[in-house]
């Protein structure tokens, strides 16, 4: 029995040359990653995290649970395509072992295993598999080319727009399945046999059409079969397609605890190529639904970053809050590789930069904890006179870093890009907090406690946000705040939530204060105020227009006052309600009588 | 029988507008918020720049008011208006044939400038807050003594995006200069600072004003906004600016931080307006038909402003508008 | 407190001469930062600067030199500056300041 036919060619030449780029990028990729990062995968490999991954594979990249999440139908679309294809490649095999034995069959063989096996007898069980498992992807397609023309029925107000290239493959996937039906179909229409779906199509096609264009339709149907399929595989190492190939190394990968930085490496290919494009990123993105900017969100970010047509407004505009990733289907490490993209672009190492720090100390005050205020907090005043009563109230001896103006923490610094010299200051606030012996650091700024806890080596040094501390300073009753009827909402600031997994105290000390009301997003869902020191790009028009949606939704909740734990957030969404918009340790200092 | 032409705010504005209509025979019925006639103007010590106390022109237009028998509705608010019906908020309906809206202004809340530390520090006061203190005659710290250095800070509230107050207030400059002075002539041995960004003196006598200030008072003038006030140890607040001028940073303490604080639109004017489908201006201000030949006229026929509903203004321009408020109100009806 | 001299000063004793210097730069920064231009010299960035704290740095003033023609030592001087976004936060024109800061090192780099 030979397994070729002429119409097998695009297939055959398009699979060929797509196993041989997947492989070309994989090994290029892996041979290029940071010497640190292969001895990471040597010591993974032959643990219970190779497993641990498989069995992620199974469940992300067979059956999208994450995007289940999203949208049950969302969900049961990528599934069916998936899964659905995996298992017809499967099922496939299996069927033609059952035929032929266990013989070497070229891969078009399985493929096209219907074509060829008109003259072996029938397994019904077979025909009956393979048409449930055909319907089961055609339903996937069908509903794919449903959510072109109603992407909101699967909870999509908008998807991406698409380039040229994904374009083409995306048409050559869509007509893969509905041409497979037809060719096999015809097939069955022929020399008899099929399942529920080919061969009632095809006894219907008997019927009515005669044996001459039926032969001619059969090999136009299986041409155009692998020619759809020999397209696609062409195109998919150098489309969104490659996700399917790259999100597989990539949990394994993730499982080996390889981490993207502030950095480029090789790793990030993995990240990049792994985005599917689905476009569930682009909801979420406030940038989006307020400002109604449509190019800037992650999808376009790392397409335009795979491509190499990155351009500086893209990469700079992004309030970098976290809720994309949240919600991202592949887990892709968004932020970080949207801040080693502006390494690239803007970090310029220089010996000489901020010399002038050395020897500079505005500290005042001894004590075993310190109190970073951060830069900010100098414009709330408010805050830091509350912390002032706090420490007050609850006996402490405190050193006050910065009150008297002090050097930034280097974040904001970093997240612009400027990574290198970012680093200068963190040196100086790391040395200035060890001068002073202190144990334990409380800092009323979000972004400054991510800086502190993710890329300060602190050593004998806990880091606290004031949130944390004074709902320690509450539990452990040296704080005795009375509990009053004010109705407040909170505000989760990005950095401490999304950024620093942070929701839970804040919200401990509010209840131990007063009611607190949930607004419609919150927690891992929180809108970000707007004013993100990550977003180098939108105005303060625009800033301001954020910050109002954000208020809405904190008014809606019909709570009195809008309670936040970050300067930043304090002053933004100020500009846009009357209502008082005050810091948690400013209801904390005020209900200490 | 007679047309009526309902006015609301009782300020001097509504006041002057009620007083004209009356004068032309038409029956102006004011409506004020609060339970006396004089609105902003109670608050007020004396009046820049011929330094005359506001009681006497409140006295005098309230007894005209008085003498003229012009119906006034006291502590009524408005929920909505129409050319042809006012209703109030307890959901009385009042008939009428065109409307004056004079409702005024509202100070700007210096609190939500948090950096200056209003209601925070002490010695941190408004010049509504002086304004009071002069009313009362005693001027001091919080402690009771005398205040020996004293910084005024303007455009606090105005001419700032960050409070989404883009417009400028036009009168504090003046009062902050007239303050300074009263503050010399209360304290002659202190030191007064004005903090400014720009200093706009637009009306008779007020750049002579100015110039007394700096001459014959001695009134320090610092060009550079203040952008952070922080308490001292000895009770005093330490203010931080850029002496744009030379180009330094300048930081120094001082008894009291008096915060000229700027005219913003009222919140109500949001409902008003789409109640009744008038324009309003980006700063929140009602927008007048046109600045020239309709700058009393509302986009609705039979609506009209007096004062400073529609911007920021002083005492002689609210009043000279109000009387063309009236006047064309006036003139619509009679129609 | 005395800053680090790379040997140049950004307050020159000479007239600033807009018949020589050349604008080009200042326009296209201007042309990709308009609200620039609206700046009306309060200060208040100057006033909250973090760096200017620590140095001489004064962000009112370099920019002012930067819009003039004025490039000298303007890269040494925008890179004392720690891109902390206090000056933003208090700016009463609402002008990006950070982005102003980048878009001048960008833009004078090779100075």
């Amino acid at each position: 029995m030979t397994f070729y036919a002429p119409f097998c060619l695009p297939f055959i030449l398009g699979a060929a040359l797509m196993f041989i780029i997947v492989a070309w990028k994989w090994i290029l990729w892996l041979l290029r990653l940071p010497r640190s990062d292969k001895r990471l995968i040597l010591r993974g490999l032959f643990t219970h995290r190779t497993l641990g991954a498989a069995w992620e594979v199974v469940r992300e990249s067979l059956l999208h649970r994450r995007i289940f999440r999203v949208n049950p139908l969302l969900g049961y679309m990528h599934m069916s395509l998936a899964f659905g294809w995996f298992l017809l490649i499967v099922m496939g095999w299996i069927e033609t072992i059952s035929y032929v034995g266990f013989r070497w069959v070229p891969l078009q063989g399985h493929v096209f295993f219907k074509y060829f096996a008109t003259s072996l007898p029938h397994k019904p069980f077979f025909d009956f598999a393979m048409d449930l498992l055909l319907l089961f992807v055609l339903s996937g397609v069908a509903l794919a080319w449903g959510k072109r023309l109603y992407s909101r029925a699967m909870g999509m107000r908008r998807t991406t727009k698409h380039v040229l290239g994904d374009r083409i493959a995306l048409s050559a996937l869509w007509f893969i399945f509905p041409a497979r039906l037809v060719a096999e179909s015809t097939t069955c229409a022929l020399y008899g046999g099929g399942g529920f779906l080919t061969g009632s199509i095809g006894g219907w096609m008997g019927a009515h059409i005669g044996v001459l264009p039926l032969m001619n339709l059969e090999t136009v149907a299986w041409w155009f079969y692998s020619s759809c399929l020999g397209l696609f595989f062409v195109a998919l190492p150098f489309s969104r397609y490659m996700h399917i190939f790259t999100e597989i190394p990539l949990i394994f990968l993730r499982h080996y605890r390889l981490r993207s930085t502030e950095k480029h490496s090789s790793y990030d290919h993995f990240q990049i190529e792994a985005c599917s494009r689905c476009g569930i990123c682009i909801d979420p993105c406030q940038l989006q639904s307020v400002l109604g900017i449509n190019d800037v969100q992650s999808v376009y970010f790392l397409r335009d970053r795979r491509y190499g047509m990155l351009t500086r407004p893209v990469a700079d505009n992004c309030l970098m809050c976290g809720r994309c990733e949240e919600k991202c289907p592949v887990g892709i490490d968004l932020n970080t590789l949207r801040l080693n993209s502006r390494d690239r672009m803007r970090n310029v190492p220089d010996e000489r930069r901020y010399t002038y720090l050395r020897g500079v100390d505005r500290s005042s005050g001894e004590g075993k904890v310190g109190y970073f205020a951060g830069c900010m907090t100098l414009l709330t005043p408010r805050t830091l006179s509350a912390m002032s009563t706090i420490f007050e109230a609850a006996g402490e001896e405190v050193w006050w870093a910065d009150r008297e103006g002090g050097v930034c923490c280097g974040r904001p610094l970093k997240l612009s890009g400027e990574t290198d010299s970012a680093r200068k200051m963190m040196r100086y606030n790391t040395e200035l907090f060890r001068k002073h012996g202190i144990t334990t650091l409380v800092t009323s700024c979000p972004i400054c406690l991510k800086v502190f806890r993710e890329d300060y080596d602190l050593p004998g040094i806990e880091v606290l946000h004031h949130s944390e501390y004074i709902l320690r300073l509450i539990r452990a009753g040296r704080l005795s705040p009375t509990h009053g009827t004010t109705r407040y909402t909170y505000h989760d600031p990005c950095e401490l939530g999304r950024g620093s997994g942070i929701y839970d105290e804040p919200r401990a000390v509010i209840e131990a204060v007063g009611e607190l009301l949930e607004p419609a997003s919150t927690r891992e869902n929180a809108l970000c105020c707007g004013s993100s020191v990550a977003n180098l790009a939108i105005s303060d028009g625009q800033q301001l227009q954020i910050a109002r949606s954000v208020a809405a939704e904190m008014e809606a909740t019909g709570a009195e006052v809008i309670v936040t734990a970050c300067p930043l957030c304090k002053k933004a969404i100020g500009r846009g309600t009357r209502r008082p918009v005050v810091d948690l340790s400013e209801i904390v200092a005020a209900s200490l009588k | 029988m007679k047309k009526r032409v309902i006015v609301i705010g009782g300020g001097i504005a509504g006041m002057q507008t009620a007083l004209r209509l009356a004068e032309q025979g038409v029956e102006p019925v004011l409506i004020e918020k609060e339970p006396e006639l004089g609105g902003k103007l109670r608050g007020w010590h004396v009046l820049f720049p011929s330094f005359t106390p506001a009681q006497e022109v409140l006295t005098e237009l309230r007894r005209r008011v008085n003498d003229s028998g012009i119906e006034c509705r006291m502590s009524a608010e408005v929920c909505s208006v129409s050319p042809r019906e006012v209703v109030l908020s307890g959901g009385e309906r009042l008939a009428c044939d065109a409307v004056v809206l004079a409702s005024g202004f509202t100070l700007f809340d210096a609190s939500i400038k948090e950096e200056y530390g209003y209601g925070i520090y002490d010695n941190v006061v408004t010049s509504a807050d002086l304004e009071r203190m002069f009313n009362e005659g005693r001027v001091a710290k919080a402690d009771g003594s005398a205040p020996r250095r004293i910084a005024f800070l303007h455009c606090v509230g105005s001419r700032d995006e960050k409070v989404c107050q883009q417009h400028c207030s036009k009168v504090c400059c003046v009062t902050g200069v007239k303050q300074a002075i009263e503050m010399k002539r209360l304290f002659p041995e202190s030191d007064v600072f004005n903090f400014y960004m720009d200093i706009r003196m637009f009306g008779p006598g007020y750049e002579e004003m100015y110039r007394e200030a700096q001459q014959t008072y001695n009134i320090h003038f610092v060009r550079g906004r203040i952008s952070e006030a922080s308490p001292t140890l000895e009770g005093r607040v330490q203010i931080k600016a850029e002496d744009t001028l030379t180009g330094r940073p300048l930081r120094m303490s001082v008894d009291m931080l008096v915060l000229l604080i700027g005219m913003r639109a009222n919140d109500d004017n949001e409902q008003l307006a789409r109640g009744a489908g008038l324009e309003r201006a980006r700063s929140g201000f009602m927008k007048p038909r046109d600045l020239f030949l309709g700058n009393v006229c509302s986009n609705i026929g039979g609506i009209f402003y007096a004062g400073t509903i529609s911007a920021p203004k002083n005492i002689g321009e609210s009043l000279n508008e109000a009387t063309a408020a009236a006047d064309a109100a006036a003139r619509y009806v009679m129609q | 407190m005395a800053a680090i001299n790379f040997g140049y000063t950004i307050s020159k004793p000479r007239a600033i001469d807009l018949d020589r210097n050349n604008l080009r730069k200042s326009d296209e920064i201007l042309h990709e930062m308009p609200e620039l231009q609206t700046c009306i010299g309060c200060g208040a960035c100057t006033a909250v600067c973090t760096a200017g704290n620590l140095t001489d740095f004064n962000f009112r003033r370099t920019h002012t030199l930067v819009r003039r023609g004025e490039y000298e030592g303007i890269y040494a001087e925008m890179n004392k500056c720690m891109l902390c976004g206090k000056c933003r936060l208090v700016c009463p024109r609402g002008i990006n300041t950070r982005a102003v800061v980048m878009l001048v090192k960008r833009k004078l780099g090779d100075f």
